[in-house]
């Protein structure tokens, strides 16, 4: 075990400077954009003298550097902006304050994460079922009509707009024929049945997109160790055909599989910017292109460093998987 | 006031709340239903906003939208469908007795008022209102009064600085304010939401205090879930007999909020269920839907569509070498064509009347005039023959535009000025970029098109931001950079008049005189179109604001 140790903590190392890296990265790019986010905080009419009284409770009078700092400063120790009884505190551990909308960015991202993560989850469990099912059927039936379906299927999901796809449900399913919710979202503690009600669409849409490359990768990985010496060797002791494909192949398949997985997810739970917005679900990815809009870089800044997070850890937990469904895998 | 790069403007108006429908089509204002609004019911808003403020220290809200349902003011706005919006008092007796030349104004509160939780409202919570938008922390608002309270340019609010001596409370009902100058739209400027009342012993978590304000309007908040809903459900110590401007017709207000524009218009076209008992306070119908609409009469019948709105103009900037010189911008104001404009903002029905003039209808002070008389597409062979004659050829131009909403009438631009031998360049910018670039110091831009909606119906409203020198650069509006100390003077003139009458008098001159310079071309009175459901009653749209009064919304069954 003293090597998953040091091999979690390397990685977790590696992680921290790529996300430090990425941070400061952020805070660059926003300070090169020719516009003043105090503009939107300063009122109307707005003075010369409020818009710097602005500028300086929101700590933007200082350099890109001097708030780059602040920033890091504000992991370990909080933040307060302004002082007297009107101050503004953002607690330890202070990913950032965003004034337009009036919160910590900390808690900004805790309390949209459970709507990306139920679109995420949902989706992703319906995309591995069908990706995976559907791509060994099509192994199994090579070259045959049940194939040629399925990769259509996967042809026709993979070369799909997701607005596009999402927008037309809506028209069909939702307008049309009145059998889903058209927007929003219920929290699965209100009423687990309504949450499930309104997020059935996207979760179908989502997963029809990225189920695509699964039935894609799951055939051609099928194809190639059903052509396997060990195959040949479990069909010669007299395995069953089921025993052969779904033992023995499946657990070759699922090597990539679950990399692929792992990385789609992980990315997902960042947000998924185009399925909130057509569903009109206020999630991380909603959050974040907001944000972008409103110069609010502390929220910019904030969620990119938690969906690299995210990535990072799905990374991981890819690596630590293949080692259990792959004995061959190290960590050295 | 208002700029509105219509992207911004959904973002400025998304926090208004709605109202209902009103089959009195006079004064161009459509749409509507018959039934008679009834007490009771839930009103449903459709927003696309994700964050609801009711810090009136924070609020740009007009006087018609969702935060005046929970907070009064000392003054109040009272639409008619058929008539100019007019002031009432609110909170005070009256709209205020001036005296000092036009610099103090004195309001009394009427007896008995009371807060949501049965505490009685004090002319000392109105002063601590006041007082807290000025703090950095909770700036953000419309902030009029700022610069004309005596001593409001170094006052830092109440938590760190004191009290605001320029606002006295002689006793309890009385509240002096002085001004550092004469104002003669002081009553418009105390409707606004600094004006309303907080106590200070409420006022615990100053950051968080729009959540939940004390109520003093028909309405309180009963809940607020950022990003999904906010339920207003009835304050029983509101006095009905004490409000002009509220009928507080629905049990319940509730807001669905961070929808889509789409979904927000298609839900409201379906009129299924409890939207049947909904409308939309913000979200124009787009020029994409407009076949959709025009196309089934039962819709079509459920728009209502403003008179009038913000104008929407096309700005030149008289400090560029090339657009300095009044001759070449009087050209351009008969170059342009201002029916493509139209057309490319809806045509005349949904996107607005062609605009000759400052002053929008609507607001006293507007007069129909045109100096520049021309067909409707413009007169292009006048405007080349103007060009020639003041020795002027090959001019290039170039025209910075929201990438997102400006583009079509960019276009529509520059076709028109393309005919009288004018070359336009299109730059296209993002909202805020684009806003830095015409309102800051760097002006690198020869044209843009702006739309602009006085935050309150005087003209100073539509003249002082947009041509003063003072809102030159830093921020300011005045995109133009047109400077004339001429019409300096004559605003402060207009300013200082607190005769309603002399004072429109004033600004219809002013209107005139700028425009015989040709700092802009007025293009479109820009007008409003929202959807509203079968059952929503009161719902229409003045020339001013062009917005449905949310104050009056009321259901039938």
């Amino acid at each position: 075990m003293p090597d998953l140790v040091w091999f979690l903590t390397r990685r977790l190392f590696a992680a921290l400077l790529v996300m430090l890296a990425l941070s400061l990265a952020v805070y660059l790019i926003f300070y090169a954009i020719p516009a003043d986010p105090a503009h939107l905080a300063c009122g109307k009419p707005c003075t010369p003298d409020r818009l710097e009284q602005a500028r300086h409770f929101m700590q933007l009078d200082q350099s890109t550097l001097q708030q780059y700092l602040n920033f890091l400063k504000g992991i370990v120790a909080g933040r307060t902006f302004g002082d007297g009884a009107a101050a503004v505190h953002c607690n330890a551990p202070c990913f950032g304050y965003s004034f337009p909308l009036a919160r910590p960015v900390t808690t900004l991202i805790t309390d949209r994460l459970p709507i990306t993560a139920s679109i995420a989850l949902g989706a992703a469990v319906l995309w591995l079922l069908i990706g995976v099912s559907l791509g060994v059927i099509a192994a199994l039936n090579r070259g045959r009509i049940l194939d040629r379906l399925a990769v259509g299927v996967a042809l026709i999901g993979v070369s799909t707009p997701s607005f596009l796809l999402g927008l037309l449900a809506i028209l069909v399913f939702g307008f049309w024929l009145n059998m889903v919710p058209v927007n929003g979202y219920i929290p699965l503690t209100e009423s687990p049945v309504d949450w499930a009600w309104h997020l059935v669409t996207p979760w179908i849409v989502l997963a029809i997109l990225q189920a695509a490359s699964y039935i894609r990768l799951t055939r051609s990985q099928m194809l190639e160790e059903l052509n396997l010496d060990y195959i040949t060797t479990a069909r010669a002791k007299g395995a069953s055909e089921a025993r052969v494909v779904l033992t023995h192949g499946l657990r070759g398949v699922l090597v990539p599989v679950i990399t692929l997985f792992g990385l789609d997810l992980g990315s997902l739970l960042g947000g998924a910017i185009l399925t909130e917005k057509v569903f009109s679900m206020q999630g991380l990815g909603d959050l974040l292109i907001s944000a972008v809009g409103q110069l609010d870089v502390a929220v910019v800044v904030g969620v990119t460093l938690f969906s690299a997070f995210l990535i990072i850890l799905a990374n991981l937990v890819v690596d630590i998987v293949h080692g259990v469904l792959d004995p061959r895998v190290s960590h050295g | 006031m208002k700029h509105i790069s219509r992207a911004v403007a959904l973002a400025a108006v998304l926090a208004l709340a709605a109202a209902a429908c009103n089959a009195n089509d006079k004064s161009g204002t459509t749409g509507g239903s018959t039934a008679a609004a009834e007490q009771g019911g839930t009103f449903h808003i459709l927003s696309t906003s994700k964050e609801i403020s009711y810090d009136p220290a924070k609020s740009q809200n007009l006087g018609i939208s969702g935060i005046h349902l929970v907070l009064r003011g000392l003054t109040s706005w009272k639409t008619d469908p058929s008539k100019p919006t007019e002031l009432v008092p609110d909170l005070a007796t009256d709209t205020g007795q001036v005296s000092d030349g036009g610099k103090t104004w004195t309001y009394k509160l009427k007896p008995g008022l009371k807060y949501a939780d049965g505490s009685p409202i004090v002319a000392a919570d109105i002063k601590y209102g006041v007082e807290r938008s000025f703090a950095p922390e909770l700036s953000g608002g419309l902030g009029y009064h700022k610069s004309l309270l005596v001593g409001g340019d170094k006052y830092t609010g109440p938590y760190k600085g004191g009290d605001l001596a320029s606002v006295e409370t002689p006793d309890d009902t009385t509240i002096v304010f002085k001004l550092n100058k004469p104002y003669g739209d002081w009553p418009w400027i105390v409707s606004m939401p600094a004006f309303s009342p907080v106590p200070k012993k409420a006022d615990t978590d100053p950051a968080h205090y729009g959540e939940k304000p004390m109520a003093s309007g028909p309405y309180q908040v009963q809940s607020y879930t950022p990003g999904s809903k906010l339920v207003l459900t009835r304050n029983p110590n509101w006095d009905k007999s004490t409000d002009p401007a509220r009928t507080g017709l629905p049990d319940s207000i509730v807001t669905d909020m961070g929808l889509q524009p789409d979904v927000v218009n298609q839900r409201l076209i379906a009129d299924a269920g409890d939207d049947k008992f909904a409308a939309t306070t913000g979200t124009s119908v787009p020029a994409a839907l407009i076949p959709t609409i025009t196309g089934n009469p039962a819709v079509k019948a459920r728009v209502a569509t403003s008179p009038s709105g913000a104008l929407q103009y096309l700005a030149m900037n008289t400090k560029r070498p090339a657009l300095a010189n009044p001759a070449v911008r009087k050209a351009i104001e008969y170059a342009v064509d201002k029916q493509a404009v139209q057309v490319a903002e809806g045509g005349p029905e949904y996107g607005g009347e062609i605009a000759s003039t400052l002053i929008t209808p609507g607001i006293d002070g507007y007069t129909k005039y045109d100096s520049y008389e021309a067909p409707p597409a413009g007169d292009p062979a006048k405007a080349k023959q103007m060009l020639a004659a003041a020795g002027v050829s090959n001019l290039n131009l170039v025209l910075a535009a929201d990438n997102t909403t400006g583009l079509g009438v960019a276009q529509a631009i520059q076709q028109g000025l393309k005919r009288a031998g004018i070359t336009v360049t299109i730059k296209p910018l993002d909202s805020e970029p684009l806003t830095d670039l015409i309102t800051g110091n760097k002006p690198d831009f020869d044209l843009t098109v702006s739309s602009w909606l006085p935050d309150f119906p005087s003209a100073i409203g539509n003249i002082q931001p947009l041509f003063g020198t003072s809102e030159i650069g830093n921020g300011g509006y005045n995109i133009s950079r047109y400077s004339n100390p001429a019409v300096d003077t004559a605003i402060a003139a207009a300013t200082a008049e607190p005769d309603r009458t002399k004072a429109a008098g004033l600004w219809a001159a002013l209107d005139k005189q700028i425009m015989a310079d040709a700092p802009i071309v007025p293009l479109i009175y820009a007008r409003n179109a929202f959807l509203h459901g079968s059952k929503v009653q009161n719902f229409y749209l003045s020339s001013y604001p062009p917005y449905a009064n949310t104050l009056i919304v009321g259901l039938s069954k």
